[in-house]
């Protein structure tokens, strides 16, 4: 059993690790078509990974509404809003159009799904500016040179700034492009070497936390 | 001053999202149409667009959903405005499951504008799992990757597609992102493996993230949010809701960089006050 659970998981990962690893300098016909059947592979896995969200989304909202913990009635509008969605969905055989003709599932798309999403997002605005007026102070020297830079870019992104002070453009551009690049590179450079050491320490078998279970797996 | 000071630094959050709204709307109604500065990072998208000979493909992948609408919608139809007005083949695609239908309706509407035929002048692709694997499978073959469109039609045979085998064969590609997949993805799993130009139009929020790949050349230009958006509209002459909504945005900035000032004059007023809630 410690084979299937352990074991086998382990060389399988070692196997397609250094395999996928060694592929993408290949570029032999047999190792391409290999990677064509893999990505096909990858992507019944993602789907499947898209059907494990949902049922997890379901549980997590059906043990709130069990338990009426907090905030219960959201989980049990949510609920209804999955259900009402997929029926129809289901009636609608999936499609938002037929023959250029708008489907019930797509009216729930036009008119309920992109309303709402522009609308939380456009309330940003709102809340950013409250967020700014109470906490963007100079408190500090850093803080106070982040403030001046922010309110450089700001002027220097909008027609309006650009106007009142037109040097304000080209500090902008210097500021996203010399400063800005310069400390996302170093980030960057930073996460992606960690992205190296974990692939290596999840290839290797090092890291093993993926696998779940016990301490010992 | 002081006890003027402490009253406006605790000023109810629901005046400033008074002068928010009147700074949105109020340009909106009475707009003051300032000139709009081309930067180059959204020149070398123009230019290189401009360059592609007829017939030449045009891939645009809508790596967005209806929350990023308002900033990347501007993009995709005035670059979709300029590679039918150059008689490109323009290919379309989403890696966001909740942005296909939004997708299909601006490529379909921009399409019926410039009187375009599907599957002749363009062809959109839709949704498929997979992120990075769907890129790799693509890069193969993309008809094994979508053996058929989103309306269902077959896309072996499609007179759009002829000569097109895998993303080799694209000339140009521009991802518009609003997140993680999207024009990194489509770097490292694309371009990277299958040699073709890319460029990225991005929401304002994430366009400073995308600098470093913009300044070593892995993405040739950048579209960054409303204000890219208004450049590409100037660029290619045909004002849309992108410059109309400049001078929101412009009038919002404004706002907030005078709240920000404001604050910290208060700020700095009641500084050296025992026990001020600064």
């Amino acid at each position: 059993m410690i084979v299937l659970k352990r074991q086998l998981p382990l060389a399988i990962t070692l196997i397609m690790g250094v395999a996928l690893a060694l592929q993408y300098y290949i570029p032999h016909p047999v190792s391409e078509d290999a990677i064509t059947h893999l990505s096909k592979w990858m992507q019944i896995i993602s789907g499947f990974a898209l059907i494990l969200g949902i049922a997890s989304l379901f549980h997590v909202h059906a043990v709130k509404i069990k338990r009426q913990a907090a905030g219960w009635g959201y989980s049990g509008l949510l609920y209804l809003a999955m259900l009402v969605t997929i029926a129809i969905g289901v009636w609608s055989g999936g499609e938002t159009k037929v023959n250029g003709a708008q489907t019930a599932f797509g009216w729930i798309y036009d008119y309920t799904m992109v309303p709402l999403q522009a609308t939380m997002f456009s309330i940003l605005a709102f809340f950013i500016a409250s967020a700014a007026y109470r906490a963007f102070r100079a408190r500090s020297r850093e803080a106070a040179v982040l403030l001046v830079a922010a309110v450089i870019v700001m002027m220097g992104r909008v027609p309006l700034g650009q106007f009142l002070a037109p040097w304000t453009w080209d500090v902008t551009q210097w500021l996203l492009n010399v400063l800005n690049s310069a400390v996302r590179r170093a980030i960057l450079i930073g996460v992606s070497m960690g992205a190296v050491a974990l692939s290596l320490k999840i290839i290797l078998g090092i890291e093993r936390s993926y696998l779940g279970g016990s301490k010992d797996q | 001053m002081k006890a003027f000071a402490r009253r406006m630094i605790s000023i109810d959050r629901r005046i400033i999202f008074l002068l928010i709204a009147g700074a949105t709307l109020l340009p909106l109604v009475r707009p003051f149409g300032l000139p709009i500065k081309v930067s180059p990072e959204v020149k070398a998208v123009y230019d290189y667009v401009e360059e592609l000979p007829k017939g030449s493909v045009f891939f645009l992948s809508f790596d967005f959903d209806p929350s990023s609408k308002p900033e990347l919608e501007p993009q995709a139809v005035a670059l979709l405005r300029h590679a039918f007005r150059k008689n490109l083949r323009v290919i379309g695609m989403t890696h966001w499951l909740p942005g296909t239908s939004l997708a299909d309706s601006i490529f379909a509407r921009v399409a019926a504008e410039m009187h375009k035929v599907p599957g002749k002048d363009y062809v959109f692709l839709g949704w498929s799992p997979g992120g990075g694997s769907l890129i790799i499978a693509m890069g193969q073959d993309l008809y094994k990757a979508f053996p058929s469109d989103y309306a269902k039609r077959p896309t072996e045979g499609m007179p759009v597609l002829q000569g097109v085998k895998n993303l080799r064969d694209v000339n140009y590609l521009v991802s518009l992102a609003a997140g993680s997949s999207g024009i990194e993805m489509w770097y490292v799993f694309g371009k990277d493996k299958y040699r073709f130009e890319m460029a990225g139009g991005s929401t304002g929020v994430i366009a400073p993230g995308l600098y470093p790949f913009l300044r070593s050349g892995q993405i040739n230009g950048l579209i960054g949010g409303l204000q890219g958006a208004a450049e590409y509209e100037t660029l290619i002459k045909q004002k849309g809701t992108a410059v109309a909504g400049m001078d929101a945005q412009s009038a919002d900035h404004m706002v907030i960089i005078f709240l920000v000032l404001l604050c910290n004059v208060f700020y700095f007023v009641l500084r050296n006050e025992k026990g001020a809630a600064v």
